[in-house]
């Protein structure tokens, strides 16, 4: 709704804007206070884009921004909003609120909630309609808390080969938190969900400019009643212990634990049973992914119209080395740790191997502690190189279902469902 | 000609009155110019203990667009739904890709960008953002 551009005609938008505007600090638009603008000491700073082969870069190469209630985390988008979490949050288990990726469809993102006025509405095919405020969603049902991984479903867009459009994650576009709050089943029990329902829809306070019915307009996800999954859904109103910062989701969003973010409703407003199919533009046109093994295609399957897709859903199992992350030497014949992550959508996280010698040879590491089958799990092993040289370090997970992460890329337009396993070259330098 | 300068009109009639929404009520979609690279700390929030919780403006830095032939196509109509950075986050993309994104636009998301505009945009996108021009 606002025109962000210096080199828009000045002269036509002050004069349309002044009517209506005279609040706005329009001339703040158009001469931003340069001066405060300071590049890395080093001078050197990193590209503006890649391409068109693979980001090579752990992160995207986006600037840092500092957003409300965030730290400096990297910008892809800013209207609407997309962040991502540098690698180094990733050290612990439970990822920062602060630190937290952020990733929205539409620009009507909330700048405030009432909580006066708020209430979660759980209608539509019930035998009763319900809603609450933020404090009846707190006292009148038992808390649940789970430690659970929240995904974009275009994390590491930005290694698909060829490139596809969408945004460029590179591996950040995750994070793991505890999630408090109300199971969505006492919700929907306490509702009565009439015998012919299909589906439950969600709606949250995320709106577009487009015009109405379309997915420019309002961002609706769906989950079929049948779905074993929504037995673990929480409607939670606490992030690791504290209220959702605005841009994860306040004052609740929906935890869908092991399916990729996009069913994670934030700014949750509606719950409502549906007795047909959910036909809108986010389940039945974006979001899916070939039905094929690991979602995997070729772009000439895609232009002979030969690919069948369905809505995406758990994620698979992924691993990271996150410290030594590459950025310094290290010398010769020191023992260091090699520190990372692992999570899994379908279950518990069994085993991680690391291999520094082009993935011949597997060596077990020791898992950290375990906050549950959704949750990340550290892992470390010791390491050392006996001569200066470049490493290629690989890093690999199994999960309890026996889903191991691949050495093959996999490759389909929405660029999703990103899996394989990563390697992290570290250079070793002279000790003497 | 006539009819460019029409649409131009209405986008910015568009424009002005969302600017109005957001004067009236800063609940939501709240924006604002931003400076990249600055490494000052942001203000604490302003709190009061009534029921309403609020963040500050989105900050929106300036994205760096190519100069030519269809950018201000691009500022005022791609901008009505999603800041440009949504064109410079990309990689670069074959030729028509940037078509098929442009009409996409148009189609699903119902952006109504006059034909003419709707042209001048593709050629835009298509002579900086491919593989073989892409330089920023």
């Amino acid at each position: 709704m606002i025109v962000t551009e210096q080199r828009v005609s000045r002269r036509g938008l002050l004069k349309t804007l002044a009517g209506a505007s005279s609040g706005i600090a329009v001339s703040r638009w158009l001469r931003p206070d340069v001066t405060m603008a300071q590049d890395p000491a080093s001078g050197k700073v990193i590209e503006a884009f890649t391409g068109p082969r693979a980001n090579w870069h752990w992160n995207s190469v986006g600037p840092y921004v500092t957003e409300p209630q965030k730290v400096p985390l990297i910008l892809l988008t800013d209207r609407p909003v997309q962040l991502e979490t540098p690698r180094h949050y990733f050290r612990t288990a439970f990822t920062p609120n602060e630190a937290f990726y952020v990733r929205w469809h539409l620009e009507g993102i909330p700048n405030a909630v009432d909580l006066n006025d708020w209430k979660l509405q759980i209608d539509g095919n019930v035998n009763k309609s319900l809603a609450f405020t933020l404090t009846e969603l707190m006292t009148k049902f038992k808390p649940v808390s789970l430690a659970a991984v929240n995904q974009c479903s275009g994390n590491s867009r930005s290694q698909m080969q060829p490139r596809v459009a969408g945004g460029q994650w590179g591996h950040g576009a995750m994070g793991n938190a505890m999630w408090t709050g109300v199971r969505l089943h006492d919700l929907l029990d306490m509702a009565g969900v009439k015998s012919d329902s299909l589906v439950v829809q969600f709606q949250g306070l995320e709106t577009g400019q487009g015009p109405k019915g379309l997915g420019s307009n309002l961002f609706l996800k769906s989950l079929d009643l049948d779905n074993s999954v929504l037995d673990e859904c929480v409607v939670a109103y606490q992030m690791n212990g504290e209220p959702l910062p605005m841009l994860n989701g306040f004052p609740v969003r929906l935890v869908v634990p092991g399916y990729f973010a996009t069913y994670w409703t934030k700014c949750l407003t509606g719950v409502r049973v549906l007795n047909t199919p959910d036909e809108n533009f986010w389940m039945k046109t974006g979001y899916r992914v070939p039905d094929t093994p690991r979602g995997n295609t070729t772009p000439d399957d895609v232009k002979a119209g030969k690919v069948k897709t369905v809505p995406i859903g758990r994620f698979p199992v992924r691993s990271f080395l996150i410290s030594p992350d590459g950025s310094a030497k290290i010398p010769a014949g020191m023992n260091v740790t090699l520190r990372g992550i692992a999570f899994s959508g379908s279950g518990p996280v069994k085993g991680v191997e690391i291999s520094d010698d082009q993935r011949n040879t597997w060596t077990p590491a020791k898992l950290g502690e375990d906050y549950g089958a959704y949750s990340f799990r550290t892992w470390e092993a010791p390491w050392a190189a006996k001569s200066p040289g470049r490493y290629s370090i690989a890093v690999r997970a199994t999960d309890e279902k026996n889903n191991t992460q691949p050495d093959e890329p996999v490759w389909n337009p929405g660029g999703y469902l990103w899996n394989r396993i990563e390697r992290q070259e570290i250079v070793v330098g002279n000790a003497s | 000609m006539k009819n460019r300068v029409r649409a131009i009109f209405l986008v910015m009639c568009g424009l002005a009155m969302a600017a109005g929404v957001v004067y009236a009520d800063l609940k939501k979609g709240y924006y604002t110019p931003a400076v990249l690279g600055s490494l000052r700390q942001p203000a604490p929030a302003e709190l009061s203990p009534d029921s309403n919780y609020h963040v500050s403006a989105y900050p929106v830095p300036l994205a760096d667009l190519a100069p030519g032939e269809g950018l201000q196509d691009v500022q005022i109509y791609c901008n009505t739904c999603h800041s440009p950075r949504y064109i410079t986050m990309q990689p670069p993309l074959p030729a028509a890709t940037w078509e098929a994104e442009v009409n996409k636009m148009n189609k699903t998301f119902g952006a109504a960008i006059p034909e003419d505009n709707t042209q001048k945009i593709i050629l835009y996108l298509q002579t900086h953002y491919t593989v073989e021009n892409r330089k920023q």
